[in-house]
């Protein structure tokens, strides 16, 4: 049973459509990467699965059913508008939050004690919360979303304001939750980290899910169209079905043309007695993918699903 | 549940540790205690202790008994005999007395006597000689007779209905009403803006999502006016502590303190009309502060609030001369402006029981829908942050 289904849907707010039919399911364990540009749904379809908006249609079942009010116990949430309370001591605002979350404030107390000394904030709890720099009240936002030991997390762009060992420090973090079974519904921009860390993504453009699957699966479809050839001698001979030739590193890329497969040119190239080196199918970034999607689904070119 | 108190305690404690709600819990009782310090400043300023003389032709002054103690502010002013107008006047261009009165000989039979001074007459001076004039005219009597004489008259006004009285002893009574609608009214809306702020500084620093995501709509809501009534009350508890150490200290040196008393009855009402007219206000307020996005602007809106509460006062003459006027109705079945006036009529008349009754009803219904509406502006307001939740879409059905 997925810990999150989403099921088309729908949500607008007058005459904007935020999120037009978006579904994917997010399994139990697994990092989940919720993709897409700025104004594409993604956020929408957090507070939709949050029941903190009704959708207008579709269906949403978190942890095995509808949300309710036990739930949010289980549930940590770092919105990607960060909050937390400004004008009171940052030990009071985590142990206030955490208490929300039918936490005994002397639990609180102890588990928040672990992590600020995990985070380098132990110096800084009786500090009010405006005092700190942004990257310390980024960490003190994930000490809120996670102090309770939710079963599901749902963080909108964890790495956002973090400096790259702190970055590091969170994405440990993730990773050691994952490890514990910790579902994790990650939103961001940065495909680098999303490459790293994610199981699973599902990638939003204008309100509808474009792609989904496993990284491999969603990579599968835009790879097989180039390769990447490194030679001894430097120079290619021309190679029939190429239709393009650049460089890449110390090695070229080939892009291929419609029909032609990556064994069309290895044959061919052995066929020319070329001492190849390396030989490669060049596997597009997540980025590229992102960019390329993103781009042939303009209102011209509609891209479907 | 245990989430709305921790959320009632929350708001509780962040407002009333806060240096800002000790400022304002003591400002009340100091400004209170620095106008009635003024009042006998400028009451003493009157006041002068420079002796008066007279010039007794009547006889009835002749080894006279020393004239009675007067209080405070009022100063004692000593009381010299000159044997004649001349020496009186002389006495007087000399600065040595502030004014002089003369007894004629048969004062007995005309009562005319004659004053005179330089600039002014003060209140005191004729007072006061009076006074001494009157404990020698009534030396001959028994002392309970003379004693009886000297205080005059007292009218005491009584309601037939209940009993209750009114006289110049007490007319402190009337007034306490009045003293305690204002106090109740600032401490209202003092924590209602608190709370209005609180709910608004949690949009602009967007921990509303948090805290949704966490707690219900109305755990949030309840809990939030749960923490700003105890804070109000708090305020009221601290206020009356001093208003009842002034009375208690006061009585001590001013007579028309002494027969301060606060009936039953009045508890009672401030009970069944003030306690729901405070969840009214606060969760109107509540809800406001969900429907705006600025800290100011939820500012201008209570500050409307709160002048329609304080509208009854406006109407004071009326409602003190026809206490059961149409208007006086109307004011008081008004759920904002019910609150002030029933308190005001309360002091000036009888109320009926049933409008009471009424009016009471009116305030629960009215702080029930207005918990209704927080609630749905909470749902509908608390994730917007740059547009304002227009009053239609509150009422509208679904969402």
């Amino acid at each position: 049973m997925p810990t999150v289904e989403l099921t088309n849907i729908r949500k607008t707010f007058g005459p904007v459509i935020a999120v037009e039919d978006v579904s994917f399911n997010v399994e139990k364990g697994e990092i989940f990467g919720l993709l897409g540009p700025n104004g594409a749904g993604k956020t929408t379809s957090i507070r939709v699965l949050l029941d903190i908006f009704k959708p207008e249609h579709g269906h949403v079942a978190v942890l095995g059913g509808p949300m309710t009010e036990a739930k949010k116990d289980q549930i940590g949430y770092m919105p990607e508008d960060r909050g937390l309370y400004q004008d009171i001591e940052l030990e009071r605002c985590l142990v206030y939050l955490g208490s929300l979350k039918n936490m005994e404030p002397a639990e609180a107390r102890r588990r928040m004690g672990e992590y600020l000394e995990r985070f380098d904030l132990a110096a800084h709890k009786h500090k009010k919360v405006k005092e700190l720099s942004k990257g310390m009240q980024q960490k003190a936002q994930i000490i809120a979303t996670i102090l309770h030991q939710p079963e599901l997390l749902i963080i909108d762009e964890p790495f956002s304001g973090l400096d790259p060992v702190n970055t590091q420090m969170v994405k440990d973090l993730l990773l050691e939750l994952r490890g514990r079974g910790v579902t994790i519904l990650m939103s961001t921009h940065q495909m680098n980290q999303v490459e790293e860390l994610c199981d699973r993504i599902v990638l939003i453009n204008r309100g509808k899910d474009v792609l989904y699957g496993t990284l491999d699966e969603v990579r599968r479809p835009f790879t097989g169209n180039a390769v990447l050839v490194r030679s001894t001698a430097g120079d290619l001979p021309a190679i029939p079905g190429v239709a393009l030739v650049e460089g890449h590193n110390a090695a070229r890329r080939l892009t291929l043309q419609p029909g032609v497969t990556p064994q069309d040119v290895l044959k061919a190239l052995v066929a020319q007695n070329v001492s190849v080196e390396q030989f490669e199918i060049a596997a597009p970034t997540l980025d590229e993918i992102f960019i390329q999607v993103v781009q042939s689904s303009e209102p011209s070119t509609e891209a479907s699903q | 549940m245990i989430k709305f108190w921790r959320v009632a305690w929350h708001e509780y404690t962040r407002h009333v540790l806060r240096k800002r709600f000790l400022l304002a819990l003591l400002s009340v009782p100091l400004i209170i205690g620095l106008m009635i310090g003024m009042v006998f400043f400028v009451v003493s300023l009157e006041m002068s202790d420079e002796p008066v003389g007279y010039v007794d032709a009547s006889g009835l002054l002749t080894d006279p008994l020393p004239p009675p103690e007067v209080q405070a502010p009022e100063r004692q002013i000593s009381m010299q005999p000159y044997e004649s107008a001349e020496a009186a006047e002389a006495a007087l261009q000399a600065g040595e007395v502030q004014a002089y009165f003369v007894l004629p000989a048969d004062y007995l039979q005309t009562g005319k006597a004659q004053v005179f001074y330089e600039g002014k007459l003060r209140e005191s001076v004729t007072g006061q000689f009076f006074d001494f004039l009157s404990v020698n005219l009534l030396r001959s009597q028994p002392d309970e007779v003379a004693a009886r004489l000297v205080q005059g008259t007292l009218v005491v006004v009584r309601a037939t209905e209940s009993g209750r009285e009114a006289s110049d002893d007490s007319w402190f009574n009337v007034l306490l009403p009045f003293f305690a609608g204002i106090i109740f009214i600032i401490a209202m809306s003092t924590s209602s803006g608190y709370l209005t702020q609180a709910v608004v500084e949690e949009k602009e620093n967007r921990t509303m999502e948090i805290v949704v995501t966490s707690v219900s709509p109305m755990q949030l809501m309840g809990g939030k006016i749960i923490g700003d009534i105890a804070i109000g009350l708090t305020q009221l508890i601290i206020w009356g502590i001093f208003v009842v150490l002034g009375i208690l200290v006061g009585s001590r040196y001013v007579t028309w303190l002494q027969g301060v008393s606060l009936p039953g009855s009045m508890i009672l009402l401030a009970v069944v009309v003030l306690i729901p007219a405070f969840v009214m206000f606060s969760a109107l307020t509540a809800a406001l502060g969900a429907t705006v996005t600025e800290g100011r602007e939820a500012q201008q809106v209570v500050g409307i609030f709160t002048m329609i509460v304080w509208a009854p006062y406006f109407f004071i003459a009326v409602l003190m001369e026809h206490t059961n006027s149409p208007l006086a109705l109307a004011l008081s079945f008004f759920p904002l402006t019910a609150p002030l006036t029933l308190i005001m009529r309360a002091g000036f008349s009888d109320i009926p029981t049933w409008q009471v009754a009424l009016t009471s009803i009116i305030l629960v219904l009215s702080a029930i829908g207005s918990l209704w509406l927080a609630g749905r502006a909470f749902r509908l307001g608390m994730l917007r942050y740059g547009q304002r939740l227009r009053l239609a879409e509150l009422f509208r059905r679904g969402g």
